[in-house]
């Protein structure tokens, strides 16, 4: 692109990211929530929609709405319609209305109130300023030039600024979430007295929320019939942000078109993430509540009340870490066993032509078509002749067994797609074939090695059913076992179950992260590919 | 490179002669599987749960000689693990389970007369000891049992004003009452036709009806008149939406936690669910009554019980040894000593009379229990073809739940029990 | 691709000896004695009898269960790989990308798959909970439903909460699978593709999968294998209730031997399983290295 077009593309991309913040700003002031305090309650039995009944009632309820509003308070009509079938197959019906004074409020008013949503939107509308402050202090004076031109601090702060704008994007329906927790659940639950714990608080917040504190003592009443209605506007938030970070993305290259698909990209990743992370999350909150919190009936609580740590001394207590010491010796050199097997193997079906190739490959692959539980009494009895019962050398070897086959076969899939020149060079200069593969091959193949090392590991770590029926002592026990004694005849104890599932998932997220970058590496580290 | 495999030989092969168990020739050792009851269970046995030591170490301090190979499995593969090992001739000596018809009926157990010392013998209540008996031998010694009886909300029915249910009809009034007035928030009645638990709800509905799994001659009879009307009237009571939604998935524990919760107003539970409650925060004012029946009949409470047995070992040196030792376990066990303080941790009822002084002076609710107890009914675990009755009417009335007519399921299991 | 270079005949059979020995010790006995189980007599508490001929096999055929479970088996089996395959591979194109934060991502996507399936399984049972399952919190304080939901309410419904977890923890595997198979392409293909005027689709259909086909074989092979083998979900999310109707055919013979004590029947039934295995994986197989072979 020449200097003036990618000038005049970027100044385009820096007003839509403008236009963008304006939006959702625009949008923050809207009046997105309102709030309806019922002043008056009429409730009509065996009433339907349209019927005689219900226009006497409707209209003994407008004039009471009238009285209000000659009064001056601004008041609406609410009804509220509830059917049902009995037993006997018959249609009953419950009217409901209700004559409510409304507050309209818009998102800034939810500003430095102290509620927890207030937290959320100030984090946004910080996040949204980061964005802004980086993109014109990276963008003075370099507007014309491309992205890969840039010094290191300007793309540092285009970087910043995309960053800043995911996580306000996040942060909408967190937001959401928060108002709908306190305004909603929490506020219903305190009315019906259901809990009590940090009502006062509560209440001092909103009295300085709705009425700047004036209401006093006489808040309880008015927050006792309080509704709270969101605009499904305040969605919109979230495409409007979207906006603004399509432009930031696009100030990369100045072209709209990779920006759209750069913000795609983000978008599904983030999603991505939150789908997988959420059972984790819902792990991690269950594992620090008290027992009591666990059943959580009442929909109330996104976090625990209280973080009970001691739920973690407790498991240690009951023998967790050296169930995971027990795991990590089993699934290492279970790991190490099949690599050590495995390779040689899948060079010799990549790299040798010989009899039987064909047939090796349905044995290996025939291995893995019974499920462990089917083999579990074959697998006790080998055990036992061979006096590895109840062993964790028994176990090791099991695991091993059970992944040749994908050990073997991925392995198979990455050497054959390696060229054999280097190592035949290599033989040539003299290595022998055992160097040739050590030095030349492996190095190479390292991301396929690296993905079948992860899997092995990951299934042995895993493995549960052989676990069982193998170790009849506590000591000997694996991880996946050792869980199990959490969920016994009485009760489920689910907090201690996640919370040894999440220390039991640590491990082996360490393992991957740290051997990821070879995930990667494969290619730069020279020609490949035949 | 010939070097590399040789030592890859020599690894494997090496790994595989590690040799396992070196035991000296004068000792003994025995194979014993616990089943988990509580979460306090496994420290008991293995950890310090008991006084800062554990039942295995403070045996085998008592009894020099016996060695104890102790594992505490969880019920959900207790089944797995024993008939494993036992396919592979590889059986435990003590075993701690539910069932053992199949067990004896096929000749892997001893009686136990061969190795319960005579005093022990006679500390069991002879009710419970009458529920192992296949052909006049005593096959197993109960461990433990509990009483199934009806607990309900007490705030709720205040609440509303209505008295607990005794018969059916009662049943179905209460619990249209509780879902008009609390808007159908509160489930009135808990039900569980679990594929673990199932055979307690038949129990329950055809007890209280004057049926059964058997009839006055001790043969099956799981089709009966009555049976088919109370599995009927079960299943309506789900239909009606009377009960928790899913009763074929949500298990005790669900029960248990929507109880806790204030949740569900009825539910029938075993007597350790004040405890249960009470560990899990729940404030609920509860109190306990006899199970509604159909009118004219009478309810019965449903007794569960486990037991502990010895299998055979031909392989042992010396019988007469093994068989002391096993008797040792038994009196080191249920020692008032050492059995007390397991019952009351464990929240069940106990098997032996010694026990029963300490316990009652220890909870005063225990007495009221016992009582319930000396008028249960036991499911006749004895018979051999328990397992598949079980599995049976489970799936009965899992299958009515989704439709089925009763009548035809039950006839067809009758007509497999009777083929 | 046999280099050829002063190899004896029987080198080969040395390199792959470690490995047979593996596999025959540890895993073709234990199966050569489900071979032999199927054929014996077995008790209700495990002892094995004497040899019955077919018995077991014309039992385990005649089970009334078996047709809904078989059916149940190749929805369970055809849903799980395939929505999982194609959830992997898009997944896996999009983490090949640069990108800030791919590190992060791609270490977030381990997650599902390590850990184990009793535990996934026992968490999602524990969201989709009606009473108090973290699903229904969230939907509510967002606002999106009103009401709690019954989450479970026919076991139509279960059987597809249990295809979702089941699709949840493979997906990992198929996306690291692709993802080792695309770091092999060489990024000059790609720019040579660009040059000719490549579109996307036509670089995607060209280039991509003709390259990650083997890691893709691989992993669909043995996702059918597992996931026709998958034992935890199932079991702990239903058992099978109602009477079955959720059952695949591991879980059910699981159920039939340990509960119902059918073991004869049970092991039968696991012989059948395995050859329909066979089966498929070897049509699979062949059509798949045929295709290989010809480029």
């Amino acid at each position: 692109m020449s200097y003036p077009e990618v000038r005049q593309q970027n100044r385009r991309m820096l007003l839509l990211l403008i236009i963008g913040l304006v939006l959702t700003l625009f949008l923050m002031s809207l009046p997105l929530y309102s709030f309806d305090v019922g002043v008056y309650t009429k409730k009509s039995a065996n009433t339907f929609v349209g019927d005689e009944k219900y226009q006497e009632a409707r209209a003994e309820v407008e004039a009471v709405a009238e009285d209000y509003r000659a009064q001056g308070f601004d008041v609406e009509i609410l009804e509220d319609v509830l059917e049902r079938v009995n037993s006997k197959g018959k249609t009953t019906s419950l009217i409901t209305f209700t004559v409510t004074e409304r507050y309209n409020k818009n998102m800034f008013s939810f500003l430095g109130k102290g509620l927890p949503s207030s937290t959320a939107l100030a984090a946004m509308l910080a996040l949204m300023a980061i964005a802004a402050v980086s993109v014109a202090a990276g963008l003075v004076g370099t507007d014309d030039v491309l992205q890969r031109y840039l010094d290191r601090k300007t793309r540092w702060l285009r970087g910043l600024a995309i960053a800043a704008l995911v996580l306000a994007l996040i942060l909408v329906p967190v937001f959401i979430l928060m108002n709908n927790v306190t305004f909603s659940r929490q506020l219903s639950l305190y009315n019906a007295e259901l809990i009590t714990d940090g009502k006062d608080a509560l209440f001092a917040k909103l009295d300085n929320f709705f009425f700047d504190g004036k209401m006093g003592d006489g808040i309880g009443d008015v927050l006792g019939a309080l509704k709270i209605r969101h605009s499904p506007m305040v969605w919109v938030l979230i495409p409007a942000l979207f906006i603004s970070l399509v432009a930031a993305l696009s100030l990369k290259n100045g072209e709209i078109r990779s920006g759209l698909l750069r913000g795609a990209l983000y978008v599904f990743v983030v999603i991505v993430c939150v789908v997988t992370l959420y059972p984790y999350y819902v792990m991690t909150i269950t594992a620090f509540r008290s027992n009591a919190e666990t059943l959580d009936m009442y929909f109330l609580h996104l976090a625990p009340t209280r973080w009970v740590w001691s739920n973690l001394s407790d498991i240690v207590q009951r023998g967790v870490p050296r169930y995971l010491l027990n795991s990590i010796f089993v699934a290492g050199g279970a790991t190490a066993l099949a690599m050590l097997c495995g390779i040689p193997a899948a060079y010799a079906m990549a790299r040798m032509n010989f009899k039987g190739k064909k047939a090796f490959l349905g044995f290996v692959i025939m291995s893995q078509m019974f499920s462990p539980v089917v083999l579990l009494i074959g697998i006790s009895q080998l055990m036992n002749t061979m006096h590895l019962n109840n062993t964790l050398w028994g176990l090791m070897l099991i695991n091993a067994a059970f992944n040749q086959a994908f050990a073997i076969w991925l392995l198979r899939g990455t050497f054959v797609s390696i060229s054999s020149e280097m190592e035949q060079a290599a033989m040539i200069d003299g290595c022998g074939t055992v160097r040739a593969l050590t030095k030349v091959l492996i190095p190479m193949a390292a991301p396929g090695i690296v993905t079948a090392l992860i899997f092995v590991f990951i299934n042995a770590w895993n493995e549960y059913t052989i676990a069982t029926v193998l170790i009849s002592t506590a000591q000997n026990r694996p991880i996946t076992v050792g869980i199990t004694q959490f969920s016994s005849f009485n009760m489920i104890e689910w907090q201690y179950m996640f919370a040894a599932s999440l220390l039991a998932t640590i491990p082996v997220v360490i393992l991957f992260m740290s051997i990821e970058k070879h995930l990667t590496a494969g290619l730069t580290s020279g020609g490949v590919k035949g | 490179m010939k070097k590399l495999f040789a030592l890859f030989l020599i690894v494997a092969l090496m790994l595989c002669m590690v040799p396992a168990a070196f035991a000296a020739d004068d000792e003994i050792t025995l194979d014993v599987i616990i089943c988990q009851y509580g979460p306090n269970t496994n420290d008991w046995f293995l950890g310090k749960g008991m006084d800062g030591s554990n039942f295995v170490e403070k045996f085998e301090a008592a009894n020099p000689g016996i060695k104890l190979n102790l594992d505490v499995v969880s019920w959900n593969d207790v089944y797995t693990e024993v008939d494993t090992r036992i396919a592979n001739d590889n059986a435990p000596d003590i075993l701690n389970i539910d069932v053992f018809a199949n067990y004896a009926n096929e000749g892997l157990l001893m009686p136990v007369k061969d190795y319960c010392p005579e005093d022990l013998f006679g500390d069991f209540f002879p009710s419970f000891i009458d529920q192992s008996v296949i052909d006049d031998t005593v096959w197993a010694v109960p461990d433990l049992a509990s009483a199934r009886a009806l607990f309900y909300n007490v705030d709720i029915f205040d609440e509303i004003g209505e008295e607990v249910p005794t018969t059916w009809a009662e049943l179905q009034d209460v619990s249209q009452a509780i879902l008009d007035y609390y808007d159908g928030e509160i489930y009135p009645w808990g039900i569980d036709m679990t594929t673990d638990e199932g055979q307690a709800a038949f129990a329950y509905y055809t007890w209280g009806n004057g049926g059964g799994f058997v009839d006055e001659n001790g043969d099956w009879a799981v089709n009966s008149a009555e049976n088919v009307e109370a599995i009927e009237y079960a299943i309506s009571l789900v239909n009606d939406g009377y009960t928790n939604p899913n009763p074929a998935t949500q298990t005790r524990y669900d029960l248990q936690d929507m109880f806790a919760a204030g949740k569900l107003a009825m539910v029938i539970a075993p007597n350790q669910l004040p405890t249960y409650v009470a560990d899990k925060g729940g404030e609920i004012n509860m109190a306990t009554a006899g199970l509604p029946a159909n009118e004219g009949k009478t309810s019965s409470s449903v007794g569960v019980m486990d037991r502990v047995m010895a299998f055979k070992d031909d392989s042992a040196p010396d019988q007469a040894a093994r068989n002391e030792a096993i008797g040792k376990f038994l009196k080191f066990f249920y020692d008032p000593e050492n059995y007390v303080g397991w019952v009351s941790m464990e929240g069940f009822l106990p098997a032996v009379n010694s026990a029963v002084e300490a316990l009652v002076a220890a909870d005063p609710t225990f007495e009221a229990w016992l009582d319930v107890l000396g008028g249960c009914q036991f499911y006749p675990a004895a018979k051999a073809e328990w397992d598949q009755v079980k599995q049976g009417v489970i799936a009965a009335e899992q299958n009515a739940l989704t439709g089925a007519d009763v009548q035809a399921e039950l006839d067809a299991l009758q007509a497999e029990l009777t083929k | 691709m046999n280099t050829g270079l002063n190899r004896t005949k029987w080198e080969p059979y040395v390199w792959l000896l470690p490995s047979i020995l593996l596999i025959a010790i540890f895993v073709i006995f234990p199966i050569l004695i489900v071979f032999k189980l199927s054929f014996s007599e077995i008790s209700k508490a495990g002892v094995i009898g004497g040899f019955v001929g077919f018995d077991n096999y014309v039992e385990a055929v005649r089970l009334p269960a078996f047709k809904t479970v078989m059916l149940n088996t190749l929805w369970w089996v055809l849903s799980v790989v395939i929505l999982s395959t194609v959830l992997g591979f898009i997944i896996a194109l999009v983490l090949n990308q640069q990108f800030h934060g791919r590190k992060i991502a791609r270490s977030i996507l381990v997650f599902p798959w390590a850990t184990s399936l009793v535990i996934q399984a026992s968490v999602w049972n524990y969201i989709i909970k009606a009473e108090y399952g973290n699903l229904n919190n969230v939907l509510l304080n967002l606002g999106i439903i009103q009401q709690a939901i019954n989450w479970r309410s026919s076991y139509q419904i279960e059987f597809v909460w249990e295809c979702w977890v089941g699709i949840f923890v493979t997906v990992p595997f198929v996306t690291f699978c692709v993802l080792s198979g695309l770091q092999s392409i060489d990024g000059s293909l790609y720019e040579a593709a660009t040059m000719d005027g490549a579109g996307f689709w036509s670089k995607l259909r060209n280039i991509t999968l003709p390259m990650v086909r083997p890691s893709l074989t691989v992993s669909t092979v043995l996702n059918i294998i597992y996931v026709f083998n998958s034992f935890p979900i199932v079991y702990t999310m239903t058992k099978g209730a109602p009477a079955h109707k959720t059952d695949t055919m591991i879980t059910y013979l699981y159920m039939l031997s340990f509960y119902e004590r059918r073991k004869g029947p049970a092991t039968a039934l696991s012989v059948i399983g395995f050859l329909i295995l066979c089966i498929c994986a070897g049509i699979y197989m062949v059509s798949v290295m045929r295709k290989e072979e010809e480029l």
